[in-house]
């Protein structure tokens, strides 16, 4: 099955709200959130069985979180990535294990860094960061250059020349 | 801090033994940063770090310099501090690479450190993003004159400022140095 033919056998099945295709072997299909699951499953059975990641983004304005499924064919060297979204305010979504175990360290890497729980997966914990005290640093909220200077402190030092730079540029 | 201590506080055994100990330098380098890459050519024939009589090192306990080469997140400046306090006095620390001195492009990270020396004594740092081989052997020469002249004391540094340093340590790991995992 090629990637044309599969998108249009998604839409009549599934709730697609948007697809845009990124180039002739990479597409973004855009589903509402309950149905993510059996989309998943399905694309799994057609031959896209390689989870590559899963990917987060933080749509601060719309109080939303993205979660975007990789996946790759090696039959037809195609990728899909399947995305969703979901409320920002308390962010929860059922674990993906099930159907690709590998989801388990993804899942884990999102919730260290955007907080999202996944319900389902038991491994929780922080996987990268020792001891973090703030909110998780990939949120656009988290201004990481304060939490750097507070927590690292900051060198004074001066440029010797970039006076003579900025006065160069004004001659011209 | 004092960063300078009058070398005429050492007796004339440590004045020998620091003229012989500025002429066999055994490096421990701590390859986390992109900066690494430098050090082979700086190594191996070209440029021949040996002849100066610097040469690696594989283990804490037997080397001299610490040589960290760029950033360091805060898990890994944790296991730079356990190996920095490994190693047997006299040593010294070698700052390599913009990272360690202002932070470099990772000045506004959420997990990097912006100043080596507010957690181990530097005793030289490197400028540059990356230092060439020239400029990694003139480091190594200046720092083989100061430990001739006795002016390379950061461990010494290390030890009397114990806490100043422990205390800038407990703040950018979080309340913790040591752990177990
Ligand atoms: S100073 Fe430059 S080359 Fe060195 S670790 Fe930092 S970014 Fe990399």
């Amino acid at each position: 099955m090629n990637l044309k033919e599969l998108i249009s056998e998604l839409k009549n099945k599934y709730r697609v709200l948007d697809e845009k295709f990124n180039d002739p072997n990479h597409t973004f299909v855009s589903i509402v959130p309950d149905q993510l699951h059996a989309a998943l499953g399905e694309l799994k059975s057609y031959g896209w069985k390689h989870l590559s990641t899963i990917s987060c983004v933080d749509w601060i304005d719309d109080n939303e979180f993205e979660l975007v499924y990789h996946l790759w064919n090696w039959d037809s060297r195609s990728q899909i990535s399947l995305k969703t979204r979901i409320s920002r305010s308390n962010p929860h979504f059922p674990t993906i294990m099930h159907i690709f175990p590998t989801a388990k360290y993804y899942e884990r890497d999102i919730h260290e860094f955007f907080g999202v729980e996944f319900d389902g997966n038991s491994e929780m914990e922080p996987l990268f960061l020792e001891f973090w005290d703030d909110i998780p640093p990939m949120r656009k909220d988290f201004d990481p250059l304060k939490y750097s200077r507070e927590k690292f402190g900051e060198r004074d030092y001066k440029v010797p020349f970039a006076d003579f730079i900025v006065e160069e540029g004004d001659q011209k | 801090m004092d960063r300078k201590m009058s070398p005429e506080t050492r007796s004339a055994l440590e004045k020998l033994a620091d003229w012989f100990r500025a002429r066999s330098i055994w490096m421990l380098h701590y390859c986390t940063g992109c900066g690494a890459v430098e050090l082979p050519p700086s190594m191996t024939s070209r440029f021949d770090m040996e002849r100066f009589g610097i040469g690696p090192m594989a283990t804490p306990r037997q080397a001299d310099v610490l040589l960290i080469t760029g950033y360091l997140a805060t898990k890994t400046l944790r296991r730079v501090i356990y190996t920095y306090e490994q190693m047997q006095t006299p040593k010294y620390v070698i700052g390599f690479g913009s990272c360690t001195i202002n932070g470099g492009i990772y000045y506004d990270s959420y997990n990097v450190i912006t100043r080596l020396d507010l957690y181990l004594p530097v005793d030289i740092y490197i400028a540059g993003c990356m230092p060439r081989p020239e400029a990694i052997l003139t480091a190594f020469n200046k720092l083989r004159e100061m430990i001739e002249k006795g002016e390379a004391n950061g461990w010494k540094r290390y030890e009397e400022n114990k806490e100043w340093y422990r205390a800038n340590q407990l703040k950018a790991l979080n309340g913790e140095v040591y752990v177990t995992r």
